[in-house]
């Protein structure tokens, strides 16, 4: 009898702790950033490509009018672009950057598009900065705080420097979650995030560019 | 109080302190940080089952995919849609939460409770074949007209699951409120002062919510104290005769367990399910979207039901061991008179404060909020 109960309560307190867990992420990008320099040695601006997974692309193109089955054109996905962008400034373009420390303010994104290929949807998108700055040290880093996407560097050259010869582009990788950071991500749903908390910062993806 | 039940007590506090820390976790973060620290030794496994979900999920497009050519993919696909039915279940949390504290609550069986379990699951999965079948199939609606069509029925599912709580929590609290005033009459100071802080909170709700009533509240519990002193059909003498407490707690307080198990307590129990089974799971959205994409909709909608399977299959688990839990509970209550009872009561109110509780933070959209319309508007 004692060993039953003992058992059924284990139980429950193991589901009560496991009940926490959830689906983050949703969504899966992977991406391409193009970090744009003037002729001056100032930071201007982003270029992004990011591809969506297969299940969300599918999702994304759901209702929208194409000529020929399984094909998209830049004209008929002209209206999701917007859309995308659109949706995307509340969530700062999950782009952020800073010129030797000073945070950096972006404007309305301009020459964005869609595409459909593999199966993917591909948004590119250029993120203009509000002032060209210069910097010795750069830092961009791309990430949802909320960890509802999942952004993930493209496998081949995922970042690439424009305008910029004297300068060198690096970039790191987020760190895998640590037992205990894995515990706080399950429990999100549950126990959400402060709204203007950054915890998705710490799995952020970081660009550096280093300019003598 | 024997030794095995010291144990039984012990364990069963242990439980309700997990419980107040969750909720309390739960609650505190709208205020302010969350608490990390909350997490415990499940960490690696919550961890585990949050990796393989998202692989899980990740594999159902390849395995739609190759459904197209190939039977066997087919078979494979059904059985992952299970699996990833059964760890979707032990994830987000809020339809099993409300279930398993609604069974608590009602005192229902636990096979009513998996019953209960099997038709929320079957209904959700239902409501996300339906929706994508005329918003996507029919009318050709776009991703962010469905988002918004989600987003609709969700706010509506979580307004019945606050009405719902509400209701229970007026019933209950009125039992608790009579079961503390039986107390008070019959039994010594220091069970008041033991329970004061306790009663002091839901003493609160319970009259602001049975505003409309105190005549009838006063009224049955000076019947309950006449029918439980003196001329009770079934020779009820105080507190003496402890099995009785059983009968005397359903039958003021709330409904009896035959008028629960008659018709009308199925019906109470499909209110509560609809509500929680009303809210479609945006994975399975976008799961039918994909294999409707790929000229495959009814292959995705057979992994959508399976997958509803899986989640029932969970949901029924925990609604089980709530069940036991609490009947557990109750076994341990019949032995301490009146304590036992107040505290049984107590946990049914704090089960109907729980559902609500649920409810108005998932309207708040503090939890699950599973934003679909991320780039879609």
């Amino acid at each position: 009898m004692i060993k039953r109960t003992r058992c059924c309560c284990a139980i429950l307190l193991l589901l009560l702790c496991v009940n926490r867990a959830q689906a983050h992420p949703h969504v899966w990008v992977t991406f391409h950033s193009e970090v744009l320099y003037a002729a001056d040695g100032t930071m201007t601006g982003v270029r992004h490509a990011w591809t969506f997974d297969d299940m969300f692309s599918a999702y994304a193109l759901q209702g929208i009018s194409h000529a020929k089955k399984g094909q998209y054109t830049r004209e008929e996905l002209a209206s999701l672009a917007l859309t995308n962008v659109d949706s995307l400034k509340e969530y700062d373009y999950f782009t952020y950057a800073r010129a030797d420390g000073k945070k950096l303010k972006f404007a309305d994104p301009v020459d964005y598009w869609l595409e459909y290929k593999n199966a993917a949807l591909t948004l590119h998108f250029t993120l203009p900065l509000k002032a060209a700055t210069p910097a010795k040290a750069m830092q961009i880093e791309i990430y949802d705080p909320s960890i509802f996407v999942d952004f993930e560097f493209a496998k081949d050259k995922p970042v690439s420097l424009s305008g910029a010869p004297q300068c060198l582009a690096s970039y790191d990788l987020p760190h895998q979650p640590t037992p205990a950071e894995q515990a706080r991500l399950s429990q999100l749903d549950a126990v959400p995030l402060d709204p203007s908390s950054t915890y998705g910062e710490i799995f952020a993806n970081k660009i550096l560019v280093k300019c003598p | 109080m024997s030794r095995s039940r010291k144990v039984t007590l012990t364990a069963l506090a242990a439980i309700l302190i997990a419980c107040a820390t969750g909720i309390a976790s739960a609650w505190s973060a709208p205020f302010g940080v969350p608490h990390p620290a909350t997490a415990t030794s499940a960490s690696s496994l919550t961890g585990w089952i949050f990796a393989e979900q998202a692989a899980f999920y990740r594999s159902l497009s390849g395995f739609i995919r190759a459904s197209k050519q190939d039977g066997a993919a087919m078979r494979e696909l059904f059985g992952i849609s299970f699996v990833y039915g059964v760890f979707h279940a032990v994830g987000p949390g809020h339809g099993k939460a409300v279930i398993s504290s609604y069974l608590v609550a009602n005192e229902e069986t636990w096979r009513r409770g998996i019953v209960l379990s099997f038709v929320s699951a079957a209904i959700q999965s239902v409501v996300a074949i339906v929706v994508v079948a005329i918003a996507a199939v029919l009318l050709g609606a776009t991703a962010k007209a469905i988002g918004l069509t989600v987003h609709l029925v969700e706010v509506a599912s979580y307004a019945l699951v606050i009405l719902i709580g509400l209701r229970l929590l007026h019933v209950k609290g009125r039992g608790f409120l009579i079961t503390c005033r039986e107390l008070t009459g019959r039994q010594a100071a220091d069970l008041v002062f033991a329970s004061a802080s306790v009663a002091k909170g839901l003493n609160a709700t319970t009259f602001r919510l049975s505003e409309g009533r105190p005549a009838a509240m006063a009224m049955r519990g000076a019947q309950c104290q006449i029918d439980g002193c003196a001329a009770h059909a079934h020779g009820f003498q105080c507190h003496h005769d402890h099995e009785h407490h059983e009968s005397a707690w359903g039958h003021a307080h709330g409904p009896e367990p035959a008028v629960l198990a008659g018709p009308g307590g199925w019906r109470r129990g499909l209110a509560a399910v609809v509500a929680v089974g009303l809210r479609p799971c945006s994975g399975a959205i976008i799961v039918l979207i994909f294999a409707l994409a790929q000229d495959l909709f009814w292959t995705g909608v057979g992994a959508t039901l399976i997958m509803g399977l899986g989640t029932a299959a969970t949901v029924a688990a925990i609604a089980t061991v709530a069940v036991s839990a609490r009947g557990l509970a109750s076994r341990i209550a019949r032995t301490r008179a009146g304590l036992g009872m107040l505290t049984m009561r107590a946990i049914e109110v704090g089960a109907a404060a729980l559902i609500v509780a649920f409810g108005t933070l998932l309207l708040a959209g503090y939890m699950a909020s599973e934003q679909l319309w991320m780039f879609t508007g």
